[in-house]
C-alpha cells in the first residue's frame, strides 16, 4: 500500500497532464477538444479537492486538533484555484486564446506552489500523524479521486 | 513538529516589498557590469584585469546574489517549511548590506581601492550572515518530516556553499587590501573562491531549485531519484576534496577531481535538457527557451574550462567565465525572474481580495521575448569580445541595455500591480 504522499502526489501529476492537454489543444485552436480536456481536468481537480476537504483534512484535523492550521490555508487556496478555473472556462467559452494562455499560466503557477506545500510539508505530516489509519484512508481517498488517475 | 502552522499560512507570505527590493536592485548591477565593459580598457583580455574582476563581482555578488537571496526568502517557506523571523527586518538589513557591499567591492576592484575592497567584502559578509542566521533560525523551527524530495536538503547545502564562498572572499580581500598572509598562494585561493561560488553555492542552488521547478512548472518527468539523492552531496564532497588537493599541492589528484566536478556539472545540464525536451506543455514560452539556452551555455562554459586544463591561456578562463556567469546563471535567473515577479504581484493582489489581472496581463510575452533574445545577442558579443576588445565594448553597451530592459520589464509588473490596487 502506498503512502498518502505517494497517492496524492501521483494524482497531482495526473491533473498536470490533463491541464497540459487542455493547454495544448487551446493553443492549436481546437476549442472543442480543449473544452473536453478542460472538463476532464476540472473533474480530476475537483475530485482531488473534494477528497482532501472531505476525508484527508478532517482526519488530519481530528488527529492533531489543528483546525486553523495548514488545512485551513489549503482550503483557502482551493477556493482561489476554483475561481481561477472558472476564469479559464470563461476564456475558453469566449475562444480568447491570449486570455486562455494568461489564465492557464496563472492557474498553473498557483497550482504548483500549492502542490509544493502539500507534497513537501502537509502530506508528510499526514503520513506521520495518521500512520495508524493510513491504509484505510488511502483506500477511501483512491475511491474518491478521479478514476482515470488512480490506474 | 515544532510549529502549529509551519510555512503554510497566508500570513507567512512576506510583504511584496521584501523580495521585490532584491529583484529591482539586481539589474542595476548588471547595468554597471555593462558600463565596466563599455568604458574599461582590455577588460576581457585576462581574468586578472581590474575591469574583469569588477565585472565578475558585479554579476556574481551583485546581480546573482541579490536575486538568489530574494528568491530563497520566497522558496524556503514553500519547499522547506521555513518561517523567517522578522521577515521585513531581515530583508531590509541584508538588502542594504549586500547592495553597498557589492558596490564597494566592485568599485574597489575596478579602481584599485584597498579600503573599498575590504569594506565591501565585510558588508557583503554581514548581509550574507544576517540572511543565513535568519534562515538557520527558521530551519530549526521548521517541521522535521520525511519527504522524498531532496530539494530542501540541497538548499541547505547551497547555503553552506555560500558561507564558504563568502569567508574565502573576505580572506582574499584582506590579502589583497591589507597584505594579510594566506596559507596558500593567492592564485590558488582565488580558484577556490571561484569554484565554491560557482558550484558550491550557485550550482547546487540552481540544481535544488530545478529539482522542483523543472518537473512541476514545465510539466516534465521528474529527475531520476538516484540522481537527485547523490548529485549535490557528491558535488560538495568533490569540491571539498578538490580544495584540499589544491591546498596541499597534490596536483594529479586535483586535476582528476577537477575533471570529475566539471563532468558532474555537465551531467546536471544534460539531464535538465533531456527532461525539458519531454515537456508536456506544447507552447514553451520565452523563459523556457532561455532556461534551455542557459543549460547549453553552462555546457559550453565547462568545455572552455576543459580547454583551460589542456592549454593554460587567458582566453579559455575568460571564455568560461563569460559563458557560465552571463550565459548560464544570468540567463537562468532572468528566466526565473519573469515567472517569480508577476506571480508574486498576482498572489499579493489575490490575497488582498483584489481581482488580479492574469500573469500575461501583468507582464505581456512580447517584451519578455525581446529582452531574452537580446540576452543571447549579448552573450554572442561577449564571446567574440574575448578575442576582440572593440567587440567587448559593444557587448558592454548591449549588456547595459539588456539589464536596463530587464529592470523596465520588472517595473512594468510593479506599475500594473499598482494600477490593479487603485481600481
Amino acid at each position: 500500500m502506498s503512502t498518502i504522499a505517494e497517492l496524492m502526489t501521483h494524482d497531482h501529476r495526473a491533473c498536470d497532464h490533463d491541464f497540459a492537454r487542455a493547454e495544448t489543444l487551446a493553443a492549436e485552436n481546437d476549442w472543442q477538444g480543449a473544452s473536453e480536456a478542460l472538463e476532464a481536468f476540472a473533474h480530476g481537480l475537483n475530485a482531488h479537492f473534494d477528497a482532501e476537504e472531505q476525508q484527508l483534512f478532517p482526519a488530519f484535523e481530528a488527529a492533531t486538533g489543528m483546525t486553523q492550521g495548514p488545512t485551513q490555508v489549503m482550503r483557502g487556496e482551493h477556493v482561489d484555484m476554483r475561481a481561477a478555473l472558472e476564469r479559464l472556462r470563461a476564456a475558453l467559452q469566449a475562444r480568447d486564446a491570449d486570455d486562455f494562455a494568461g489564465e492557464a499560466e496563472t492557474l498553473l503557477i498557483m497550482m504548483q506552489q500549492h502542490n509544493m506545500k502539500e507534497e513537501n510539508i502537509l502530506y508528510p505530516m499526514c503520513d506521520a500523524r495518521l500512520a495508524h489509519a493510513r491504509d484505510e484512508l488511502c483506500s477511501h481517498l483512491s475511491q474518491a479521486l478521479a478514476v482515470e488517475h488512480t490506474s | 513538529m515544532s510549529s502549529a502552522n509551519p510555512g503554510l499560512a497566508y500570513e507567512d507570505t512576506p510583504p511584496l516589498s521584501a523580495p521585490l527590493r532584491f529583484f529591482l536592485t539586481a539589474p542595476l548591477f548588471g547595468m554597471c557590469a555593462g558600463l565596466v565593459l563599455l568604458f574599461g580598457d582590455g577588460v576581457l583580455g585576462s581574468r586578472w584585469t581590474p575591469g574583469a574582476l569588477a565585472a565578475v563581482h558585479l554579476l556574481a555578488a551583485g546581480f546573482m546574489l541579490q536575486v538568489m537571496i530574494g528568491a530563497l526568502q520566497q522558496i524556503l517557506p514553500v519547499v522547506a517549511g521555513v518561517r523567517f523571523p522578522a521577515v521585513l527586518g531581515v530583508a531590509s538589513s541584508s538588502h542594504a548590506l549586500l547592495t553597498f557591499g557589492a558596490a564597494g567591492l566592485a568599485g574597489g576592484l575596478a579602481f584599485g581601492l584597498p579600503d573599498a575592497i575590504i569594506g565591501g567584502a565585510m558588508l557583503l559578509l554581514g548581509g550574507i550572515g544576517i540572511f543565513l542566521i535568519a534562515a538557520l533560525a527558521g530551519l530549526i523551527r521548521s517541521p522535521s518530516v520525511k519527504i522524498p524530495s531532496h530539494a530542501p536538503r540541497d538548499l541547505r547545502l547551497a547555503m553552506a556553499g555560500l558561507a564558504v564562498t563568502a569567508v574565502l572572499g573576505l580572506a582574499l580581500a584582506l590579502a589583497i587590501g591589507r597584505g594579510a598572509t594566506l596559507p596558500i598562494p593567492l592564485a590558488q585561493a582565488v580558484d577556490l573562491h571561484a569554484a565554491w561560488g560557482w558550484l558550491g553555492w550557485g550550482g547546487i542552488l540552481l540544481a535544488a531549485t530545478s529539482w522542483v521547478v523543472v518537473p512541476m512548472f514545465q510539466i516534465t518527468p521528474s529527475y531520476p531519484a538516484r540522481f537527485t539523492r547523490w548529485w549535490a552531496p557528491a558535488v560538495l564532497a568533490g569540491l571539498a576534496s578538490w580544495s584540499l588537493a589544491r591546498s596541499f599541492d597534490a596536483e594529479g589528484t586535483g586535476i582528476v577531481l577537477g575533471i570529475a566536478l566539471m563532468l558532474a556539472s555537465g551531467v546536471f545540464s544534460v539531464q535538465t535538457l533531456r527532461l525539458q525536451s519531454r515537456t508536456r506543455r506544447s507552447t514553451p514560452d520565452a523563459p523556457f527557451h532561455a532556461f534551455r539556452a542557459a543549460m547549453l551555455a553552462m555546457l559550453a562554459g565547462i568545455a572552455a574550462l576543459g580547454g583551460n586544463l589542456v592549454v593554460d591561456s587567458d582566453h579559455w578562463s575568460v571564455l568560461a567565465g563569460v559563458l557560465i556567469l552571463h550565459g548560464g546563471f544570468a540567463g537562468a535567473i532572468s528566466a526565473m525572474l519573469y515567472k517569480i515577479v508577476p506571480f508574486l504581484a498576482w498572489l499579493h493582489l489575490t490575497q488582498a481580495g483584489i481581482r488580479a489581472p492574469n500573469m500575461k496581463k501583468l507582464l505581456p510575452d512580447t517584451p519578455v521575448k525581446q529582452q531574452l533574445k537580446l540576452h543571447l545577442a549579448v552573450l554572442a558579443a561577449l564571446v567574440l569580445g574575448v578575442f576582440a576588445d572593440t567587440v567587448a565594448r559593444i557587448a558592454g553597451l548591449l549588456m547595459l541595455i539588456e539589464f536596463g530592459w530587464l529592470l523596465l520589464n520588472m517595473l512594468r509588473v510593479v506599475r500594473n500591480w499598482q494600477r490593479a490596487r487603485e481600481t
